[in-house]
């Protein structure tokens, strides 16, 4: 029962990444990507670029922290100083000039941080989040060519955000969160698997960086923690809302860029079940070997004799119905073929 | 002389050849302070021509460029920089002269307001621009203006204050303004409110790189240099300011970055004191003000665009005798943005120890070591 629930999240899982990743079908308008210093988003930027590139996606990248353009990427909007329209009005003309019968009709927009424009000062009381991001997914106007847009938005989480204004209003993050239809959050995998070591033993999960609370400690990562070289790349926590309405939760590895050529064009992500650091795997009979004294005979159940055991009632559930005193508890046996019916012996 | 190298050979992979374009940043805590690991910086930049029999060549990016370093300074003035360099056998005012380096002096009158003795002597700076060096060897007839600062009265000084300003900056920002000081010292001042006020920093700051470029490009028959810019706690700026004022982490990011626009690679220095960062954090259990918000938003924002953090602190068993605190490097969330290593350049993350001695020197060690 278990493995094929396993293999069935695994392909269904799988799909889905490489269909978010690969901005398929328009899966998602709105990624949210949330990171942290531990982990930054840069390799999973990366990653987008490097299949938007495979399938000639048109690339924008919107910069608020960004001084120069990222390697691959077709348009480059600074945000620096510019007002949330300017930046819409600079994103929608790097698309104009693209034409309309090129045979790529998707375009993808990346915004390496949206913490600056959220909390900048020149801001006025009119700009909304939601307002703002759905203008880039809509078409300016009507005659302009219409693209499939995907919008991917990084927020820093560990960037603290002012009181709001009102207290009435929700937070930015809890805005994106609500309004994305793919959240993905980034963890370290060395750290990831620090913690599963810990709570394997019943310990408390370590933290890192600047949840440590130490005087003058911002980053937290060394480049070899756990002394392992394979302990590198990305731990994805997806999740992805269904048009449906129904939610898919799933724990994601992306692998360093270092372990596959740029053009590798198979799937690269891996479940983090599947992943031998995090879960290695079992060799069935030398555990069980192990454990069990040697025997000659077979100590193990089958799985009919085990259905069996589960299908017998035993006296004292026959008992709690309460047909009356002496009726219960009688031991009720239904004879198999292989029974020998002694007369004198078995007498019920 | 001190007995330690002046660039111990553990920090010189991370304070030399710093990649274009790139933040560093460089956090510290009050028990630990980054000064020393600053002027180590300015040694890395500054000493290859006056130490040509060393190992390595620092002075030289890794493409065989010269490198000029302008720093500004919020904390501290040119005294305490100029007696520290020379303990590492950095002559700056020489330096200095020779458009090497550059001092901006964000410390002492960035808020008090231009009065018109400093007015006055710009004019008069101004009239005899060819005079530059005489002015600098005996500054006497401003030693004079001096005393008359605190008679006029505010509103006659704040009329001329428009109008020969931006005269007097866009020519000449490399004359002394200020009568004490030698060497191209240039003073900032804050005026007007939050971003309006930032940009005009930043056109100061840049002026003042542009006319090291300038200099490179007249004088050294147009040989290529990098300009290192260090921004020393830039913090303070915030703290002045703040929200009241429009300066927020957002418009003091945009200001760094603007900066960052007109220079090779930017040194910035940080306190990452424990209520600046961690009072604003989800486990902090207490209201946050206004400023710790900021300034947690600006040190982590910044950690998160930088390519390398340098973080200082003090030792976690408690003060020791031959050991002054840690320095952790790590890689910052802008690193691996290109795909190139080489332009990341070639360096490990790793946590050493160091100790500062009497005499200036530094040395440092790994745990154990």
């Amino acid at each position: 029962m278990a493995p094929m629930n396993t293999s069935h999240r695994q392909t269904h899982n799988l799909l889905l990444i490489s269909k978010l990743l690969s901005l398929r079908d328009t899966a998602s308008p709105l990624a949210l990507v949330l990171d942290s210093l531990e982990q930054p988003a840069n390799p999973l930027i990366k990653e987008y670029i490097r299949r938007a590139k495979l399938s000639k996606v048109h690339i924008t990248f919107v910069a608020f922290e960004t001084l120069k353009p990222p390697e691959g990427v077709d348009a480059f909007v600074a945000g620096r100083r510019k007002t949330p329209l300017e930046i819409i009005k600079a994103v929608n003309a790097t698309y104009t000039n693209v034409p309309a019968s090129s045979p790529s009709r998707r375009r993808l927009i990346l915004i390496d941080a949206i913490n600056p424009l959220l909390h900048a000062k020149r801001n006025d009381a009119q700009f909304n989040v939601s307002s703002f991001l759905s203008l880039f997914l809509m078409p300016q106007s009507p005659t302009a060519s219409k693209a499939e847009v995907s919008l991917v938005v990084t927020f820093h989480q560990d960037v603290p955000s002012p009181p709001p204004l009102s207290h009435y209003i929700p937070t930015p993050l809890s805005m994106l969160t609500y309004l994305a239809t793919t959240i993905i959050r980034l963890h370290s995998f060395s750290h990831i698997l620090a913690q599963k070591a810990a709570r394997d033993r019943s310990l408390v999960a370590p933290v890192f960086g600047l949840e440590e609370e130490q005087d003058g400690v911002l980053l937290g990562r060394l480049d070899r923690p756990v002394g392992n070289e394979s302990a590198q790349g990305v731990v994805l926590e997806l999740e992805h809302r269904r048009k449906s309405g129904r939610g898919v939760l799933e724990w994601y590895v992306l692998p360093p860029a270092s372990r596959y050529p740029p053009q590798y064009a198979k799937e690269i992500v891996t479940l983090l079940d599947d992943h031998p650091l995090y879960r290695p795997p079992q060799e069935p009979d030398y555990g069980a070997g192990e454990e069990e004294p040697e025997s000659t005979f077979e100590l193990r159940l089958t799985e009919r004799q085990r259905k069996d055991r589960e299908g017998v009632v035993l006296p004292y559930f026959d008992a709690q119905q309460g047909d009356g005193p002496g009726e219960g508890g009688r031991i009720l046996y239904d004879m198999g073929e292989e029974d020998d019916f002694d007369e004198e012996e078995d007498e019920i | 002389m001190p007995s330690q190298p002046p660039l111990p050979p553990l920090l010189t992979p991370y304070v030399s050849s710093l990649p274009p374009s790139s933040l560093t940043l460089l956090s510290s805590v009050l028990g630990a302070t980054g000064n020393w690991l600053v002027l180590r910086f300015l040694h890395a930049a500054l000493s290859a021509p006056s130490t040509p029999d060393s190992a390595f060549s620092f002075g030289e990016g890794k493409n065989g460029k010269k490198q000029k370093v302008v720093l500004v300074s919020f904390l501290r003035g040119w005294e305490f920089w100029r007696s520290e360099a020379k303990r590492l056998g950095l002559d700056l005012a020489r330096l200095t002269d020779k458009r090497q380096f550059a001092f901006v002096d964000g410390l002492s009158e960035l808020f008090s307001a231009p009065t018109t003795p400093t007015t006055t002597t710009t004019t008069i700076t101004q009239t005899p621009p060819p005079s530059q060096p005489s002015l600098r060897g005996g500054p006497i007839p401003q030693r004079t203006v001096l005393p008359a600062r605190s008679a006029p009265g505010p509103i006659p000084a704040r009329g001329p204050q428009l109008a020969p300003r931006p005269a007097a900056t866009a020519p000449a920002p490399s004359v002394p303004s200020a009568p004490r000081e030698i060497g191209p010292v240039k003073r900032l001042h804050w005026s007007g409110n939050g971003a309006t006020a930032l940009e005009k920093l930043e056109k100061d700051i840049a002026d003042v790189v542009e006319q090291l470029w300038a200099t490179a490009a007249t004088t050294e028959g147009g040989e290529e240099s990098e300009v290192l810019l260090i921004l020393d706690a830039p913090d303070l700026l915030l703290a002045a300011t703040g929200p009241n004022k429009g300066v927020g982490a957002t418009e003091m990011s945009d200001w760094v970055m603007g900066l960052q626009q007109y220079v090779h690679a930017t040194v910035m220095t940080l306190a990452a004191d424990s209520p600046l960062i961690h009072n604003t954090s989800a486990f902090g259990h207490q209201m946050a003000t206004p400023l710790e918000t900021e300034h947690a938003a600006f040190a982590i924002g910044s950690a998160h665009r930088a390519h390398m953090v340098m973080q200082l602190r003090n030792l976690e068993t408690g003060a020791a005798r031959d050991v002054s605190g840690v320095l952790r490097v790590s890689k910052g969330g802008a690193w691996g943005q290109r795909d190139n290593a080489d332009e990341d350049g070639v360096w490990e993350e790793r946590e050493v120890l160091y100790f500062i001695q009497r005499d200036g020197g530094v040395s440092v060690f790994g745990r154990g070591e």
